[in-house]
């Protein structure tokens, strides 16, 4: 590749006192490409957010904004190279409008002195076609974003950060509080940004999600960085057993079938587990052949 | 967050899951329009019950005590839709007035500064912005809730003021504010009356009622106009032809209110009368069928059977028996009949309660009769529109005073009037159930003007005396600057809600914090701007206090923050901020203000009114969360 890419980490750590919270985290993201960033509760995801959207400093390593060595203050910095953070629960006020949420601190005005007013018919009228690009038709900006559905409240604060220059977009797991179909809504808003030729970091606890959407993926487990594979270089199933730690959820089965021992209901479940997990394994298996 | 999975996932797709929402139903989830319903229901309830409630000078009384607190209610309302509270707010218009006073005093005397007013009093407004500041920086440096940190405030504020006062003065009062040099600028600034008893307007122009009646008449036109071009689907290109139809009708029926103005009410307005009410109905539909789309289903049979028809009987037995009941009591008997009630009041509460329940009864079946049967809503909004009319000739018949005979008689006729050519509109055109910005902008327009002239009439009526008037009525008409503030500072302030930057930082630190934050809010600045709003309307309240009764008492407006609060939350703001409007805070202090006034008017004792406006607040909380509800659907 002789372009840089868009943002590049290169064996990124972070301690908190002597807590390691991650390390040696190597990935990258291009312009138009999805890179997602997997792992369970506690894999050390939130540090990596926190590093890149520059709320935190990273312990060692180096951060590349094409192909610029960065480090960042402030998430006001990230902000201004063009990485946006969409995080799950705070990305919108539910009882303003679309419009209001879409152009919120960075109100367009007219007029001067103490009549220096936002300009309603501008902003409305952007957000419309922006989101309009996304692929939702908003009939009516002035309705209330509590009124929209998860996904596109998501793709509401999607739309506004590439409109407002991103290009990068850095999404919180914006699928882990919805339902399937609603999930599937927000899957194609991310296709959507990666087609407008942005960068996008998705992170994300399912493998499901990711794997259709992903250029690249990035998998974490306790901190430690498991692999950065592109798509071609890792299957689904592999990605599944990475995500969970192959031999904890074999540690898993174990404990499972030794707990279930007079409880008939556990040993179903356990069973059930057992099966699943092997046949996992025996796809992996095949998927190397 | 897990538990919303299950409701996300029950959503269809946002499309059809997200059903048009006309101007009109968009209206009625705006905040302000519980506060508004109130006011016209409380107004019409002390109009009838005192003879003094709807003249210039009742006017003039409630909304004398309404101003001071509806700027406060207004600076309030600003700070509750960021998400705060300010307890300090009643206790700083004691404060600021208190100290002024103080300043201006000479020296040595009270341990008083000796300044002129124009040094004093912007060193008021420094003092209280301070307040303000220092509330806001606690609150957002210590992230403790506001109500505790203004509580500390308040205490602080109430204890300086009294001890104070009893330190310089020995008394629990300051006085002399006009020993200032300069007190007679800054009275036309702070304390100028207008008194308006003698500007009689009888004979000009035909008199100020004619000029009153004819504003008040092309207001009404105007927002009926508009209206019904948000209401009915536009045809691609109008029936040119028909238009001439809508002018002539509109112009009979103000024609036809014109002369029944000029008539006093008791002989041949009949005649005018039926002028108007036929003029305005053939407008309305020449209006219709110029420009509206015709229904195809208008001809479906009429249908009175299931819920609707068992509503149609209530209803109609509803308004048979409240008539009844009005005809064989004794409207004159004062015999008790137990609960404080004679038979008189009984007959009054009963009568009215039973029409208009069954009238409402009637809407809502004609209403879920037009889904299936044009036909059929319209022979039941026809029935309703009959009920009120018959209801309106028994009360003329029966009415003693001129305002029941003619004004009230008036009012329901028209009511009726109105209500059944909206009924023959809906049933013969085709209702809008999609997005127009044209028709949506268009009627708009119209619409807000209609309500700026209607207003003005309104003006006309409160700035002018008649010799009637000036005759019947004791009491002045006095007309203070606070008046004019309080109508200024909510224009300003509604305007820098809605309209500006700031007003937007105001609803979403109020809605989530951390959202705004995220996209570059300046949330503390924010928030403590709003403090410094509370605190600067309190020193604007204290100025107009002091330069009142050139005296402060060291307990003034303690406790009134709670009456802030109130007119607040009945104006629609939420207490957990988000959500609310300027203008309903200014309508909660005149709902407040009525009732305060409303019930010493009506000759009762005013030890009622906080059971009044508890049930009030508890009302409009209720209306609250309702819409509330309603706003937030999905999430």
């Amino acid at each position: 590749m002789s372009d840089p890419a868009l943002l590049e980490l290169d064996n990124i750590s972070k301690y908190y006192g002597n807590i390691i919270a991650l390390t040696g985290v190597t990935t990258s993201v291009n312009a138009g490409e999805v890179t997602c960033v997997l792992g369970d509760n506690g894999a050390g995801k939130s540090t990596f957010i926190k590093i890149i959207a520059g709320a935190h400093q990273q312990s060692e390593g180096t951060l590349r904004v094409e192909g610029q060595e960065v480090m960042f203050d402030s998430p006001r910095d990230a902000l201004e190279l063009g990485i946006a953070t969409v995080y799950q629960d705070l990305a919108v006020v539910p009882l303003m409008s679309v419009w209001r949420n879409f152009f919120l601190g960075a109100e367009p005005t007219r007029g001067w002195g103490p009549f220096r007013r936002v300009d309603q018919e501008k902003a409305s009228g952007i957000a419309k076609d922006e989101m309009a690009k996304m692929g939702i038709d908003i009939r009516d900006t002035e309705q209330a974003v509590g009124t929209l559905s998860g996904g596109e409240r998501q793709s509401v604060a999607i739309a506004r950060a590439a409109y407002f220059g991103a290009k990068v977009l850095i999404l919180d797991e914006p699928t882990s509080a919805l339902g399937v179909k609603q999930s599937g809504v927000v899957l194609k808003y991310i296709i959507e940004a990666r087609n407008r030729g942005l960068g996008v970091i998705f992170i994300t606890h399912n493998p499901n999600h990711a794997w259709p959407v992903g250029d690249r993926f990035l998998i974490l487990n306790r901190g430690k960085s498991m692999g950065n594979f592109a798509k071609d270089e890792i299957t689904r199933d592999e990605l599944i057993m990475m995500m969970a730690g192959g031999a904890e959820l074999e540690e898993l089965t174990k404990e499972l079938e030794a707990a279930s021992a007079g409880d008939e209901s556990l040993a179903h479940l356990a069973e059930e587990f057992a099966e699943e997990f092997h046949e996992l394994e025996e796809r992996v298996e095949d998927d190397d052949h | 967050m897990t538990t919303t999975a299950p409701a996300a996932e029950a959503a269809a797709a946002p499309d059809e899951r997200l059903a048009y929402r006309g101007p009109i139903q968009r209206l009625l989830i705006r905040p302000e329009i519980g506060a508004l319903i109130g006011a016209a229901v409380i107004w019409v309830f002390f109009w009838a019950v005192t003879d003094v409630f709807g003249t210039t000078a009742g006017v003039n009384n409630y909304l004398d005590v309404s101003a001071s607190l509806g700027i406060m209610s207004i600076a309030v309302a600003l700070l509750m839709i960021g998400g705060e509270f300010d307890l300090s707010s009643g206790a700083i218009t004691g404060a600021t007035g208190m100290l002024v006073v103080l300043l201006v005093k000479e020296v040595g005397e009270f341990g008083g500064a000796g300044f002129p007013l124009s040094v004093a009093i912007p060193l008021t407004l420094i003092f209280a912005l301070i307040i303000g500041w220092a509330n806001g920086t606690l609150v957002e440096k210590t992230a403790l809730p506001s109500f505790i940190v203004t509580l500390a405030t308040f205490f602080i504020l109430r204890g300086a003021k009294l001890g104070f006062a009893k330190l310089f003065t020995d008394k629990v009062i300051v006085e002399g504010l006009n020993d200032a040099p300069d007190h007679g600028f800054w009275e036309n600034v702070f304390g100028a009356v207008w008194i308006r008893n003698d500007h009689v307007w009888d004979s000009f122009l035909g008199g100020r009622n004619v000029v009153y009646g004819v504003l008040l008449t092309v207001g009404a036109l105007l927002l009926i106009v508009g209206v019904l071009e948000l209401m009915f689907q536009r045809r691609e290109t109008p029936a040119q032809a028909r238009m001439p139809v809508a002018v002539v009708g509109f112009a009979a029926g103000v024609l036809g209110l014109i002369l029944l103005a000029a008539t006093d009410g008791t002989s041949d307005n009949w005649l005018w009368g039926i002028v108007l009410a036929a003029g305005g109905a053939v407008g309305m539909y020449g209006m219709g069928a110029w420009r509206y789309e015709r229904r195809a289903d208008s001809s479906a049979a009429v249908n009175l059977t299931g819920r609707v028809g068992r509503n149609v009987a209530m209803g109609g037995g509803a308004i048979a028996l409240g008539v009844v009941l009005g005809l064989i009591l004794d409207a004159e008997s004062q015999t008790e009949i137990g609960f404080l009630l004679t038979v008189q009041g009984f007959r009054a509460i009963a009568y009215a309660g039973l029409i208009i329940t069954g009238v409402i009864l009637l809407l809502g079946a004609a209403r879920s009769a037009g889904k299936t049967s044009a036909r059929t809503q319209l022979a039941i909004t026809s029935m309703a529109a009959a009920a009120i009319v018959v209801v309106a000739f028994i009360v003329q018949s029966q009415a003693d005073s001129r305002k029941f005979r003619a004004e009230f008689f008036a009012v329901i006729i028209g009511a009726a009037v109105l209500m059944l050519a909206f009924g023959v509109l809906r049933s013969t055109f085709v209702e809008r159930r999609k997005p127009d910005a044209v028709a949506d902008k268009r009627g708009r327009t119209l619409a807000m003007t209609g309500i700026a002239v209607a207003f003005t009439g309104l003006a006309v009526r409160l700035m002018w005396a008649t010799t009637f008037e000036n005759e019947t009525i004791r009491g002045e008409v006095r007309w203070r600057i606070a008046v004019f503030y309080f109508i200024g500072f909510a224009i300003v302030a509604s305007y820098l809600l809605l309209r500006t930057k700031f007003g937007s930082w105001t609803f979403a630190v109020g809605g989530n914090k951390n959202a705004a934050r995220q996209v570059g809010v300046p949330a503390a600045r924010t928030k403590t701007i709003l403090f410094m709003i509370v605190s600067a309307a309190g020193w604007l309240v204290g100025m107009l206090i002091a330069f009142r009764l050139n005296s402060v008492q060291a307990n003034v407006g303690d406790g009134n923050e709670f009456f802030y609060i109130i007119a607040a939350v009945v104006g629609g703001n939420l207490l957990t901020g988000g959500y609310g409007s300027v203008i309903g805070a200014s309508i909660g202090a005149v709902i407040m203000a009525m009732s305060f006034q409303g019930i010493p008017f009506a000759g009762w004792n005013s030890d009622w009114r906080f059971l009044f406006v508890g049930a009030i607040l508890l009302l409009a909380v209720l209306v609250n969360n309702y819409v509330r509800a309603k706003a937030e659907a999905a999430s």
